[in-house]
């Protein structure tokens, strides 16, 4: 792994001022995946945006960790919706003149 | 620049506690935080005046100031320097001058910072922490027709020119991601990314379907009876069809490979034609005549 390509749980904690539970419960909730590098815990940067995503949820919203969790779950499902929304839409078209 | 009612906006009279304030910011934020309307650019715009209401009322300096100029706050800094003067000739070290450090300056409107000074608004201190810079969104128009190839562009994102690649095959509604060019990072951390929705114009004859496409085409009657042959166009050009003897109404046959491009891989989808006979209206009295002979024959 390289160095550019993660960052430090610890580090974003800090930055961020929040607690590391808080990410524990989000890796426990299957939301984010985290991985170990120098026996650290680490994020890469392409889970970063949801991880700051929650935070600022959590941070602004003041949404509690289980909130958090049945957010990313209905935003997960209004996502394939919107998909399947466009997808239709694009079938209908066919038969539109 | 207008003036802007930030109680309007929370929904407050003037006399709205700070515990009120809170409350209606906490209710109206949940209701229109970006991360839970995404590309929903009404609820973005919304969350901002949101944010900017509370900026102001809920800091008691700025509500004070917003308070005691109202709609005269284009003379406030006029009435503000007098006041200043008169304070330090009265008392020199009284004189306190504010300071924001805020970096999200796009976040605060006009009137804002020309009432409470430009770049953002909390008084929050400087931090040395980087910050990923933020996530730009753009929209693409385009005809079907310019994503029938792989084409380079040239976009002016934010004043800056962007050169990129435009995949053949893009769907109407695609997003993608440019990483790195959004907003700079703050402290010296890593660039946001740009989102190009992409919203093509159908300017051919053509259904599409993902990388299939449809056109029902009119044969003439005794064409679809008796057979013969056809010219179509496709994307590519034009190319001949048969068209058999005894065609029913939507009947479809495909043409391999005359579809679109397939999206980030090599070939094409296919082309359904469907056939559509032409009854024919306004026949003479001898065509009449013709299917009348040919009803008593029998046929049906």
């Amino acid at each position: 792994m390289k160095n550019s390509t993660f960052i430090y749980i610890e580090e974003f904690c800090t930055i961020h001022n929040i607690e590391t539970s808080l990410v524990h419960q989000l890796v426990e909730f299957e939301i984010l995946t985290l991985k170990k590098t120098d026996n650290k815990e680490v994020i890469e940067l392409e889970e970063l945006p949801k991880l700051e995503k929650m935070v600022r949820l959590h941070q602004e919203l003041e949404i509690n960790p289980q909130g958090l969790q049945a957010i990313h779950h209905l935003l997960e499902q209004v996502n394939k919706l919107q998909e399947e929304i466009l997808a239709l839409r694009r079938k209908l078209n066919r038969f539109e003149e | 620049m207008n003036f802007i009612d930030y109680y309007k906006i929370l929904g407050l009279d003037k006399s709205a506690t700070e515990k009120e304030i809170k409350s209606a910011y906490r209710k109206l934020a949940r209701k229109h935080h970006p991360d839970l309307n995404p590309n929903n650019t009404e609820a973005e715009e919304k969350f901002k005046q949101i944010n900017e209401a509370h900026a102001v009322l809920s800091d008691s300096e700025k509500r004070k100031k917003y308070d005691q100029y109202g709609k005269d706050w284009q003379h406030a800094e006029e009435f503000e320097k007098a006041r200043s003067q008169r304070q330090s000739q009265s008392n020199q070290n009284n004189y306190r001058q504010y300071t924001y450090t805020g970096n999200q300056e796009s976040d605060f409107s006009d009137f804002f910072e020309s009432m409470f000074g430009g770049g953002g608004g909390f008084s929050g201190q400087q931090k040395s922490t980087k910050f990923r810079g933020q996530d730009y969104n753009a929209e693409l128009r385009l005809n079907l027709t310019e994503v029938l190839e792989n084409h380079k562009r040239t976009l002016t994102i934010n004043g800056k020119n962007i050169r990129i690649t435009i995949p053949a095959g893009i769907e109407d509604g695609q997003t993608i991601k440019i990483k790195g060019y959004g907003g700079d990072g703050i402290q010296g951390g890593p660039k946001g990314d740009l989102y190009i929705t992409f919203s093509l114009l159908n300017n051919t004859s053509f259904k599409r379907d993902g990388a299939n496409l449809y056109k029902t085409i009119e044969i003439p009657l005794t064409k679809a009876i008796l057979g013969g042959e056809i010219i179509v166009e496709t994307l590519s050009g034009k190319v001949k069809l048969k068209v058999q003897p005894g065609t029913q109404n939507g009947t479809k046959i495909k043409l391999k490979g005359k579809g679109f491009p397939i999206y980030k891989k090599n070939g094409f989808g296919d082309l359904f034609i469907t056939f559509s006979p032409k009854i024919p209206t306004n026949l003479t009295e001898q065509q009449k005549k013709l299917f009348e002979e040919l009803e008593n024959t029998g046929l049906k």
